[in-house]
């Protein structure tokens, strides 16, 4: 039969109207993550340390003008994006975290900040909660202040074009932050005592009462008159004797 | 007689051969001694701070009792000569004192070294390090001397906490208290520093490049020389007691056997 007149225009309309209410916005698949390589400050009380975005709009069609935000939000938050995100208002300040919003703005940069191919020798970071200076400024609110709690956060890269979301890279893993603990208790003293402490202790006690033990022994026994059958030790004495022998001998043999 | 005389004189060869290497023995323990409490590694503030400084008494213990073996065993050696009663006795009870504060010393430098563990320097060093003014002077001194002698460790040894940097990321301390996690993750000593002592490059620092800051812990540098101190004293005086003991039996049986 025949066809609805409105019915080839409709379609078209239809597109254009829902191309329109979504922005036209793209959805990368680039998921940000926590610097790789060796960094001992990778995740303090209060930072992090995100790889950059290197080479994650490759294939989306955003300019060099375009503003790449980074979207920093507590874990378990729902955080939507309409057709306009200002990234001054309250809503997305720094100051706002996490009382009054549940996400907020921050480190802005443009595709020239983040070249492509990223040469491997490099270290391409970007340390969140690195500025204390504006911290509580309400001036700046696209402070990169440090953040208030160790509590689970996410984030993501959004692209904005003035106010128009135009492009967004998936939510991150949630990055836990580090928690201080209490400094250890008690060292331990007094409760471990090493083989070498037991050893010298045990052994010079013995010495010890050994020599006393001995020293009475000798005061006692030998106190007053010379011990032992055998020698009484006294050289004058000795060499006396010496004398007369030769001389008892020297005698017997002029007797003869 | 002849074969009973050379007994003695071979007898009283022994016993002055061990007054010569007691009296040695003497002046080499003061020797050591007065070393150890010239603290040449200055770590003296840590102990200090512990209000537990034992391994220090045992030194100075052992300075006096090297001086007291030197004089014993000149007077050993004459009293064996002369073979007189009376010297060797007073020898005798006079070694017996100096063996017992020996053996004191030698007790306690041991037993202190089995307290000085990691555990209490870490806490030591959160507490301590750079806390602001609490108001009580001998608090504040023991303070002042933490953050001196930690600030000297950091900077001769190129070493940062006590296990390292993560220490001040895993435990408060009072370093945190006034300095903010963000802008001093580990304080700034940590990071490796320049001729004119300031960091050659604060934001790597900041993150933790190696190269930019000290990832080793200053335990080594500490304990290495305690354990010495300690072992110093406590051995080398088990040592020279151990000799002593049979030098005194000798004597002790050779007084026995003389006349007056």
């Amino acid at each position: 039969g025949p066809r609805h007149p409105g019915a080839g225009t409709m379609l078209p309309l239809l597109i254009l109207l829902l191309a329109a209410a979504h922005g036209l916005r793209e959805s990368v698949t680039y998921e940000p993550t926590l610097a790789q390589g060796d960094l001992g400050g990778r995740i303090t009380g209060s930072t992090f340390v995100l790889e950059q975005p290197r080479c994650a709009f490759n294939n989306s069609t955003i300019q060099t003008t375009t503003s790449i935000w980074l979207v920093v939000a507590d874990a378990a938050a729902s955080v939507s994006f309409t057709n306009s995100v200002q990234p001054g208002m309250p809503e997305w300040a720094f100051q706002s975290f996490p009382a009054n919003t549940s996400a907020y703005l921050t480190l802005n940069a443009t595709l020239l900040n983040y070249p492509c191919p990223k040469d491997p020798k490099e270290i391409t970071v970007l340390r969140v909660g690195s500025e204390t200076s504006c911290a509580k400024e309400t001036s700046r609110p696209t402070c990169n202040g440090p953040l208030p709690s160790p509590g689970t956060y996410k984030v993501k890269f959004l692209a904005l074009n003035g106010f128009e979301p135009v492009a967004e890279t998936k939510w991150s893993k949630p990055i836990e932050l580090k928690t201080a603990r209490q400094p250890p208790s008690g060292p331990g003293a007094g409760g471990k005592h090493s083989a070498d402490m037991i050893a010298i202790t045990s052994i010079l006690s013995i010495l010890l009462a050994v020599l006393l033990a001995g020293l009475v022994a000798t005061l006692a026994f030998c106190g007053s008159d010379p011990c032992g059958r055998g020698g009484i030790f006294k050289p004058e004495v000795a060499s006396v004797r010496r004398y007369t022998t030769h001389h008892v001998y020297d005698q017997t043999v002029g007797g003869l | 007689m002849a074969k009973t005389e050379n007994g003695v004189r071979i007898f009283q060869g022994l016993l002055i051969l061990g007054n010569v290497v007691i009296g040695m023995c003497g002046i080499a323990l003061t020797a050591e001694c007065i070393y150890f409490v010239s603290d040449p590694h200055g770590l003296y503030p840590l102990l200090e701070a512990t209000e537990n400084d034992d391994i220090y008494a045992a030194a100075w213990i052992g300075i006096f009792v090297g001086f007291a073996l030197l004089a014993l065993s000149i007077l050993g050696i004459i009293a064996v000569i002369k073979s007189n009663r009376t010297l060797l006795l007073v020898y005798i009870i006079l070694m017996l004192i100096t063996f017992a504060f020996e053996m004191a010393s030698c007790i306690t430098a041991a037993t202190h070294r089995d307290f000085l563990t990691p555990n209490l320097f870490l806490k030591q060093m959160l507490e301590r390090y750079q806390k602001p003014d609490a108001g009580n002077n001998n608090d504040k001194w023991m303070s002042e001397g933490v953050t001196k002698t930690w600030d000297k460790l950091m900077l001769q040894n190129q070493c940062c906490g006590v296990q390292g940097p993560s220490d001040w990321q895993e435990y408060t301390s009072a370093f945190r208290m006034t300095h903010s996690d963000a802008d001093f993750p580990w304080p700034h000593n940590c990071c490796v520093l320049d001729s004119r002592g300031s960091p050659i490059n604060l934001d790597g620092c900041k993150l933790g490049v190696p190269g930019f800051y000290k990832s080793n812990g200053c335990y080594a540098a500490i304990s290495g020389p305690m354990n010495r101190q300690a072992w110093g004293v406590a051995w080398f005086g088990f040592a020279i007691l151990c000799w002593t003991f049979f030098v005194l039996l000798g004597t002790m049986f050779y007084w026995s056997r003389i006349e007056y």
